[in-house]
């Protein structure tokens, strides 16, 4: 588009002329035409061609444009589907088979109780823990907290690079500092104190052991928040042993709990679900064994209770001495001296009238019956002083008949007194102590306020932190280093006298994190360059080697040895043990305790977060507690008596005072809790965590004190007022009162909860279908000829432990919604537990039900949903196409279960907690289990994922698939077997034979919609015929 | 004693008007600017339907969870909305197919405006399938159309049972509207000079010339119509009834439903053209041609729909108990007593109290009286459906799965919205095409009918 057109051709401006001429022009001679004649190109022509120069638009730059808007909307029209690159395996690992899971053995580690667990993982990657089978102690389950602890390994808010003084540093630097520090401690005879949490590795303690003889000066102390040194004492004073043997509940025909959760998640409670539910056998048995429960507060315990009596924790010392006064009248099974006698004179049967006469005869009468075959099991917050009159209880009774000697309860470092723990912060505030390592323990939240442990720090000069996550402790430290999660991480356990199990990394680490041992190893070592990331793995086989290898005896060299010891992840040992004699002066000397005036504190743990360590967990900050089932907070459980005394009602602020301190924390109002009890949870509240974690709960450690007058847990005189203002407590169920008429009793008057009691049931087997109703349909039904799925819940069996639904959660990628969405109804969980409550605020009589997609042959959902997205397999299962769905949720409202769950959101992005916006965290979901968008419907799928990889299993190997070939998620996790799962149509199948059971039931059967989950209803065993 | 001729017919219109007269006052708003009032009117529809869009834009970005829906409530406002304008929907094809089946002749001066506001109550309504669902952008599915899935539609689900009823009634409604408005537009073309409406006019009066032979085809071809929407005013509701009826849920789960939706709708429907026809009678100064004595007829049929919804209420409570059935018994207590009872209450006093004013004639004949009980009638129509949705879900078998709605403010949004989205048009309506019917209206003038009595 040049201006150099010759337009002023045509203009005639010269009078030379010309002889020949082409054109006119030509004959006029225009000086133009003649300066293109003389100019062959035309100026700019010839010049460097810049599109940037151009005019308007361009060709070019129209292309240009035309292109770049194109590949615009290319960009923008990306497919909401597209996840990103894939990479296919260039050289495929020998172990593993893309789409093959592989399952290794480990160790868990989320608690004390160190159970087996086998780590699924698909590609390299873990994706769902599960209960070894092998493993003695919890046989193939395990607690809710070990199926959600694998969340924490892509939490991306754990540390990633070591830190000194906030700034990063890097791993050579820390060790040489560190070297340093601790050679200069040993020079100038400064202490070093590693304080940890509870050791259940003896691995870990040999190096704690190495570490002093290299570094003289060191002092390990041992301090976990929630412990079991009560009974450790008490059974030290007892038996002259801190180890206490396990409980064969399975034998016992009579428990008596006394504020002890055994079920919940005291001691092993996987173990104990499982023993105690051995005797709440309804199949071709009517064994029962009879739980009197005595608690202050509401436990899972409690709701299993046959007969419960609320009585402070504070009274239980009187309790229990009363119960020996009386119980001693009919004899003793040792010998009582006169001391003893007198001792327990002062307690007559009167103290009964206090709680519940009744009851308690039922309880003395049991007891004198049951001797040898009953079991009296104080829980673990009480003090040293009941547990000690409890094993004189179970002496006097014979009852020690039940404890297990093979299986004891070890102990590898013991707790730190409060004199230990006072020492060293008094050493510490004296500028005595050189250097403290905390090793993957977190002393500032979890030590009581009064010791002023976080104050003496400030005088410590190298502050070292071992710790997975940012926490309270890593803050106040100069060091923060990043450790390996437990399934990177080699490791081993003792925590059962008779098992040694070994825990194997499933993954690289992911981040620049070490194992916490080869850290004390490399500082051992005293050379920063001899880091090695084996260091520990072999210390640990030669350890192995050196200890259990040469105690088992084997034929097998070392080497096999090891490797099937890690394949099965447990050996057994057998530890010779011997039955120590009860120890009277122990008794005879233990303080007597009494009663306060005011009220009771009450401590315990919580149920899913733990002390704490799961504080940044999603999955378990919204798993419901079993009880109240409340999410995301911890709160002052009261009764509805000392409620209405305050006139405070759920979720208003109170001030609970112990001595000093205060807390402000909205209350719950817990039916059948003690008047004079209040009951927090500890673990919550924490300052410094993740964002999962951040201003979760109220910190109840701080009401704890040194200076305690009972136990740790169990405050006197604590004081309770009102306080200004609320907090919105959220649970999964909405909360009636008990004694609103209007709403009473629904569960029982509805048949969603049929019950009895052995009694009845001894009598008339069949009572449940006797007034049953014959139904007819009216439409020509579909007929299941081949195998039918179906799923059978023995209520009789079920704690409300809540691991089938964190099971359910990992296994179907359940995602987490949080507090506010739960408040709003939306929690995404295909499987919730729904506790019902009948009787009296006073004396609850508590019903607990799983509840899931009930799979029904004539379900409602079906029938509505306009675009066929939900609609029914041959095989008996309720299916959902995701990719159909259009999300009416006309499917939700005819389900008369209301057990399908809609996404309200996408819960993994653009969402305002959006928890999944990162590239780690997905790496959790199971690829076996689409992913839902937002707008779709889910629900229970009875793991369609796992039917159908067994049925390739079965096509590939030419068999017919059994029903017995499918276990699903829930199922394999419940600890007591409640859940049966398999083919209806087989009569020997074991889900068949409890469809046909007496007790079998149907929720909502009237509706003539077949469910098929049957649930097996729960029998009571009380002395009478009626509930 | 002079004796009173029952059979007489009453003059429709009031007074004796010129048919010139009558196409002048009817085409005026058509022929002149609007005034400032109706851009003021415009401006707050438009910004009520601008909630809509932003509503919409919010939900449709984010997620239904913008919404107070929950499990177990799972519909909340959006089929309450629905079901609503469906409603509102009901009152013009009665008008003009029932009524004039029956002869009402009362019905010309009010029928096309009610066909009117069908046809745009419709349209309301029928966004609301569209927008309720978590995937809109896959709403297509909802309809039966060959595809490469080779999925079928659900033929068993009301839903899918709605999309046909709703979808049938808005084309016959708008056809039948259009062949009544065939003479208008003719009518209004002869009227005018301005050239694009000329046009317009002509091509949408397609060539009437009023004719014998075009009025008799015309008669013919509305009688046609006219049978052909009766059974749909029927179905519509009927059928958007099923939604429940065919549920499990106590409190959904009643044979009552179909009679009572359709009682209801009318009411409802009703209740809205008396509204606003008050108005429009007011500016356009159509006292004459919309009387008081129409207005009164309507009230009539309100307080026998009222009377009828009133009786159904009572129905179900008799029927909850009499089945025994005590899930169903629960659901009717729980709404008089449990935590929805306000809505329930305000709904009954609305709903089946205040129509019962009109058994006074003063009252049904007192203009302001009658708008403010109307303004009820829709509030109670409303929440009749709210409670039938929110307090039946929020309560249903398994008490553990209870829970309260409560709505946001995207609920909001949309509920005003769809407000302004059908005020818009019924406007632009009264600006664009006569909301009288000029050819009825003149067919009803004293005199223009042959009359055997006087001769």
């Amino acid at each position: 588009m040049n201006d150099s057109s010759p337009k002023g051709m045509g203009s005639q401006k010269s009078s030379d002329k010309k002889e020949l001429w082409k054109s006119l022009n030509d004959y006029n001679s225009d000086p133009d035409v003649l300066k293109f004649k003389h100019d062959e190109f035309v100026e700019g022509v010839t010049e460097d061609f810049d599109p940037s120069k151009l005019s308007g638009i361009s060709r070019r730059k129209f292309l240009a444009l035309l292109s770049a808007s194109a590949a615009l909307t290319a960009t923008a029209c990306t497919n909401y589907r597209d996840k990103g690159e894939i990479i296919p395996y260039n050289k495929r690992p020998e172990e593993i088979f893309p789409g093959v899971a592989n399952y290794y053995a480990s160790t868990c580690n989320g608690c004390g109780q160190a159970c087996g667990i086998l780590i699924k993982t698909r590609e390299g990657r873990p994706i769902k823990v599960d209960g070894n089978p092998d493993h003695p102690i919890n046989k193939g389950k395990i607690c809710a907290k070990g199926q959600a602890s694998i969340l924490d390994l892509y939490d991306p808010e754990r540390l990633k690079a070591p830190r000194f003084n906030r700034n990063d540093i890097s791993w050579k630097s820390v060790d040489e500092n560190i070297i340093t520090a601790l050679n200069e401690a040993q020079r100038d005879r400064k202490e070093i104190a590693i304080v940890t949490d509870r050791i259940t590795s003896p691995t870990t303690k040999k190096i704690l052991d190495d570490f002093v003889s290299k570094y003289p000066n060191t002092k390990i102390y041992s301090h976990s928040l929630v412990n079991d040194e009560q009974r450790r004492q008490a059974c030290l004073e007892s038996y002259g042993t801190t180890e206490y043997p396990s409980i064969k509940f399975e034998e016992a025909n009579v428990i008596l709990a006394l504020d002890a959760d055994f079920l919940g998640n005291e001691g092993n409670y996987i173990e104990n679900m499982r023993k105690f539910t051995a005797k709440r056998e309804v199949v071709g048995k009517t064994d029962f064994n009879r739980l009197y429960v005595a608690e202050g507060r509401m436990s899972a315990t409690g709701m299993m209770a046959d007969y419960r009596v609320s009585i402070s924790p504070s009274m239980q010392y009187e309790f229990v001495m009363a119960l020996i006064n009386e119980l001693t009248k009919s004899g003793s099974t040792i010998s009582l001296d006169s001391n003893v006698k007198s001792k327990i004179e002062k307690y007559s049967n009167s103290f009964f009238n206090k709680i519940d006469k009744e009851k308690i005869s039922h309880l003395v009468d049991d007891l004198n019956t049951n001797r040898g075959k009953a079991i009296v099991y104080a829980g673990d917050t009480l003090p040293k002083e009941v547990h000690i009159a409890v094993n004189l209880l179970n002496e006097i009774l014979g009852n020690t008949v039940l404890y297990d000697y093979t299986s004891l309860s070890k102990s590898l470092i013991n707790q730190s007194t409060k004199e230990e723990i006072s020492i060293l912060i008094d050493s510490m505030k004296n500028g005595k102590v050189g250097t403290v390592i905390h090793f993957d323990s977190n002393p500032v939240y979890i030590l009581p306020g009064d010791y002023g442990y976080t104050s003496a720090l400030k005088n410590v000069n190298a502050v070292v932190t071992l710790t997975e996550a940012e926490n309270e402790t890593s803050t106040v430290s100069n060091y923060t280093l990043p450790i390996n999660h437990a399934f990177e991480s080699w490791g081993d356990a003792n925590t059962c006298s008779k098992v040694y199990s070994l825990q194997q990394p499933v993954i690289s680490p992911i981040f620049n994190t070490r194992q916490k041992e080869t850290v004390l190893l490399t500082w051992i070592s005293g050379d920063a360059n001899s880091y090695k990331e084996d260091l520990y793995h072999q210390y640990l086989m030669n350890n192995f080697n050196a200890t259990v290898f040469v105690k088992k005896n084997t034929f097998a060299d070392a080497k096999t040895f090891w490797y099937s010891a890690l394949h099965d992840g447990v050996v057994l040992l057998n530890e010779p043990s011997q039955q120590n004699k009860f120890n009277l002066t122990a008794f005879n000397s233990i303080k007597e305790l009494a009663d306060g005036n005011g009220f009771t504190l009450h401590l315990t743990e919580s149920y899913y977060v733990g002390d704490g360590k799961f504080s940044n967990n999603g999955w378990l900050q919204e798993t419901p507690h079993p009880v109240t089932k409340i999410t995301w907070d911890n709160y002052a459980a009261i009764s509805p008596k000392l409620a209405k005394q305050l006139n405070v009602e759920m979720n208003d602020l109170v001030s609970i005072g112990v001595g000093k301190t205060n807390l402000e924390l909205p209350v719950l109002v817990q039916p059948g809790m003690d008047n004079k009890t209040i009951n927090i949870e500890l673990g919550y509240g924490r300052t410094v965590i993740g964002d999962i974690g951040k201003e979760v709960g109220f910190n109840s450690v701080l009401l704890m004190s040194k200076e305690f007058s009972l136990s740790p847990y169990i405050y006197k005189n604590a004081t309770i007022k009102k306080f200004d203002g609320t907090h919105k407590l959220v649970s999964t169920q909405e909360h009636h009162s008990l004694d609103d008429t209007f709403v009473k009793d629904f569960h029982r008057t509805r048949k969603i909860i049929q019950e009895g009691t052995v009694e009845k049931y001894k009598k008339e087997p069949n009572f449940l279908h006797e007034e049953k109703e014959k139904l007819v349909g009216i439409t020509r039904e579909h007929q299941y000829t081949g195998l039918k799925w179906a799923m059978a819940i023995d209520l009789n069996k079920c704690t409300s432990c809540s691991a089938c639904i964190t099971s359910c959660n990992v296994e179907n990628n359940v995602p987490v919604v949080g507090k506010d969405q739960v408040e709003r109804g939306r929690e995404m969980q295909w499987m919730r537990i729904d506790r019902y409550y009948s009787g009296t605020p006073d004396e609850p009589i508590v019903s607990n039900q799983p509840m899931l997609c009930q799979h029904c042959d004539n379900a409602p959902c079906e029938n509505v949903c306009p675009v066929n997205a939900t609609n029914h397999s041959p095989d008996g299962l309720n299916q959902m196409a995701y990719n159909r769905c259009v999300g009416t949720r006309y499917c939700s409202n005819n389900c008369p279960y209301k057990v399908r769950r809609f996404n309200f959101f996408n819960f993994r992005d653009h969402f305002a907690d959006a928890y999944y916006e990162n590239d780690l965290t997905s790496l959790v979901h199971n690829p076996e289990v689409t992913v839902r968008s937002r707008g779709v419907m889910e629900k229970c799928t009875f793991c369609v994922q796992r039917i159908m990889e067994a049925r390739s299993n079965a096509a590939r190997d030419g068999k017919t698939l059994k029903g017995s070939d499918v276990v699903t998620a829930c199922q394999q996790a419940c600890p007591t077997n409640a859940i049966t799962f398999g083919d209806a149509n087989d009569p020997n199948s074991d889900v068949a034979k409890l469809r046909e059971h007496n007790l079998s039931y149907h929720v909502l059967e009237e509706l003539y919609i077949k469910p098929n989950v049957t649930y097996i209803a729960k029998l009571r065993n009380t002395h009478s015929e009626e509930i | 004693m002079s004796t009173i001729d029952y059979t007489r017919e009453l003059s429709v219109l009031e007074g004796k008007h010129a048919l010139r007269e009558l196409d002048d006052l009817i085409a005026k708003p058509l022929e002149t600017k609007p005034d400032k009032k109706f851009y003021i009117a415009l401006a707050i529809t438009l910004s009520m339907t601008g909630l809509f869009v932003l509503g919409l834009a919010l939900t449709f970005y984010y997620g239904i969870g913008m919404w107070g829906n929950n499990i177990p409530v799972a519909w909340a406002f959006d089929i309450v909305n629905f079901v609503f304008w469906v409603g509102i929907g009901h009152a013009g094809t009665l008008i003009s197919a029932i009524l004039f089946l029956f002869r009402q002749k009362w019905r010309t001066g009010i029928a096309r405006f009610a066909e009117g506001m069908t046809v745009f109550a419709v349209m309301t309504a029928g966004l609301f399938p569209l927008i309720h669902v978590g995937r809109p952008w896959l709403a297509g599915y909802l309809f039966p159309y060959p595809n490469q899935h080779s999925v079928w539609v659900n033929f068993t689900s009301p839903l899918l049972w709605d999309v046909f009823a709703v979808s049938t009634y808005l084309t016959v409604s708008l056809i039948f509207w259009y062949v009544g408005l065939i003479p208008d537009l003719a009518t209004l073309r002869e009227r005018t000079n301005h050239k694009i409406k000329k046009v317009v006019y002509s091509i949408f009066s397609l060539g009437w010339r009023f004719s014998n032979r075009h009025w008799h085809h015309y008669e013919m071809v509305y009688l046609i119509l006219a049978g052909f929407a009766t059974p749909l005013v029927l179905s519509v509701h009927t059928i958007v009834s099923f939604d429940f009826a065919v549920s499990v849920i106590p409190g959904w789960h009643t044979t009552i439903f179909p009679p009572y939706f359709v009682a209801g709708a009318v009411f409802s429907g009703f209740a809205m053209v008396q509204n606003v026809l008050i108005m429009i009678r007011k500016i356009f100064n159509y006292e004459h041609i919309i009387t008081v004595d129409t207005l009164e007829k309507m009230n009539k049929i309100m307080l026998l729909t009222g009377s009828m919804v009133g009786y159904a209420y009572a129905m179900e409570f008799f029927i909850a108990w009499y089945s025994g059935v005590e899930a169903e018994r629960f659901a009717f207590l729980n709404r008089a007593m449990g935590p929805y009872a306000w809505a329930y209450w305000i709904m009954v006093t609305c709903n089946v109290v205040s129509p019962q004013l009109f058994w006074f004639k003063k009252i049904r004949r007192t203009i302001p009286v009658m708008f403010v009980i109307a303004i009820f009638v829709n509030i109670g129509m409303w929440l009749e459906r709210f409670v039938i949705i929110v307090t039946s879900l929020s309560r249903d078998f398994l008490p553990s799965s209870w829970a309260y709605y409560k709505p946001t403010l995207v609920d909001g949004m949309i509920l005003i919205g769809s407000f302004g989205f059908f005020f818009t048009w019924i406007l632009l309506f009264t600006k664009a095409l006569p909301v009288v019917s000029m050819a009825e209206v003149k067919a009803v003038v004293d005199g223009a009918q042959p009359s055997h009595k006087e001769h």
